[in-house]
């Protein structure tokens, strides 16, 4: 079996145990609907430059729902020994980052696809043509909190915090796609494409990349026991 | 290998199987060059070096902003490295230099951090300003926080040495990216120029070498005492779980 069957082995594992209990989807998603209430009310919404405030929300809602997400998908794995089994299991270490990966992406875009309609409409937005623009924002910014988190939540889920520690570890390192991302999305919401905006979505590429490499490299190290 | 000789030291460095720290000899010069070097930097920063004409006395407090630092950024460079050897080796020593250093390096950051302010405020005429440089800066000092807060949350050891390895290089990956998106975060607010380089007096010149060579010392120092320290209490929790 390759590495990538086993990926998808994995990460179809923790889709249809999501299908069946629906707990991260329902759960997250009320969150990050409250955040972008509550925001709503915090942060001048209307009005002038309302976009660049709506983009900063926006990927507050969304930082959260990776971070609820991604730890909740270790903290199964905690429970009744799963992650002793999945590392009995034949799968090479890279293949289960890899399938863990991709179910938390899988979540994380699920909530925002769901949430961003919803967002539009409250904050009265009117993206239009922005929308590919948001979308691909949404995707490459979206791949670069979950490569970090995921790695990160294999640590987190060992430690006494859990739930407190993985906030600490991937808010600090995902400062750069964090910028780029909300620079780009307000630039998409604003309707604009313009080449600040392709200059953001490279750093996402290559802070992707960089990243899926290091974790790829460092993840086998965590996952020894 | 080095044998402890002080009189209050019970503990031999030739019974371990790994060397506890650099030789106990080689950290007393450290402790002695930084000692004395301490108050001829004071001296030199206060009266030797010239005043600047444009910032006053204030500018004064480079001399220990600028090496903390650098220093910094050298302790933070050693986590790195002691990182990667520990995957490689799986070696104790690594994750007690990385620990150890990690922990300097941020004492040396807060300086940095609170150095700066001082300054910023009679030049700039405020403590704080979200240019490119300090941002990074308060980037790397909070990534390095998270590295220490990650460390004393881990208790088995050996899963605290891998996992503060793996956010060791992580971290220091990151640096670099995060100095280029806050550029070009802030690229439409163009800012002062932080130093105006070009032709620093001697003067001025020395006392930042002596200040660079104070800090490295002090960097040692510090470095190889507390890689003795977290090695002495490693083993001091392993006799009690005894």
């Amino acid at each position: 079996m390759s590495w990538a069957s086993s990926a998808v082995i994995i990460a179809g594992k923790d889709l249809r145990l999501e299908m069946r209990t629906r707990d991260v989807i329902a759960s997250v998603g009320l969150f990050v609907l409250l955040v972008v209430v509550t925001a709503s009310f915090a942060f001048p919404t209307s009005g002038e430059g309302r976009e660049g405030v709506a983009a900063g929300v926006l990927w507050m809602a969304f930082l959260f729902a990776a971070l609820l997400g991604m730890g909740r998908s270790m903290a199964i794995e905690k429970e009744d020994g799963c992650l002793e089994g999945l590392m009995l299991s034949p799968a090479a270490r890279e293949s289960i980052f890899l399938g863990k990966l991709l179910a938390n992406l899988g979540f994380t875009w699920a909530v925002e696809v769901v949430i961003l309609p919803v967002f539009v409409v409250l904050l009265q937005l009117a993206p239009g043509s922005g929308l590919v623009l948001l979308a691909l924002c949404a995707l490459l910014g979206t791949l670069g909190l979950v490569t970090v988190g995921t790695l990160f939540a294999a640590m987190a889920v060992h430690t006494r915090g859990r739930e407190a520690i993985l906030p600490l570890l991937v808010m600090p390192v995902s400062v750069p796609v964090m910028i780029a991302a909300v620079k780009t999305s307000e630039a998409a919401l604003t309707g604009a494409w313009s080449s600040g905006a392709t200059s953001w979505l490279l750093l996402m590429v290559g802070y992707d990349a960089l990243f899926l490499l290091v974790a790829l490299a460092t993840f086998p190290h965590v996952m020894e026991e | 290998m080095s044998v402890e000789t002080e009189a209050t030291g019970h503990v031999d460095d030739t019974q371990d199987d790994v060397q506890v720290a650099p030789p106990s000899g080689r950290r007393r010069l450290f402790g002695i060059l930084t000692l004395v070097l301490t108050p001829i930097l004071l001296v030199m920063a206060m009266l030797y070096a010239p005043e600047d004409l444009a910032q006053g006395p204030a500018q004064r407090i480079f001399y220990i902003h600028v090496p903390s630092a650098w220093i910094g950024f050298l302790a933070f460079f050693v986590v790195f490295v002691s990182s990667i050897a520990f995957l490689a080796t799986g070696k104790r020593k690594y994750d007690d230099t990385a620990a150890a250093s990690a922990e300097v390096g941020v004492i040396f950051t807060t300086g940095v951090m609170i150095t700066g302010p001082l300054w910023g405020r009679p030049v700039w005429g405020v403590y704080w300003t979200w240019d490119p440089r300090l941002t990074s800066f308060l980037m790397l000092w909070l990534i390095y926080l998270s590295y220490i807060v990650l460390r004393g949350y881990v208790p088995d050891p050996a899963r605290r040495a891998r996992f503060s390895a793996v956010l060791g290089i992580v971290g220091f990956f990151d640096v670099p990216i995060v100095y280029l998106s806050v550029r070009w975060w802030r690229s439409e607010h163009p800012l002062q120029l932080v130093f105006q380089r070009g032709g620093l007096p001697a003067e001025m010149l020395v006392t930042l070498l002596v200040g660079v060579a104070t800090f490295t010392f002090m960097y040692l120092y510090l470095l190889s005492l507390r890689t003795r320290t977290g090695r002495l209490r490693e083993r001091s929790d392993e006799e009690v779980a005894q």
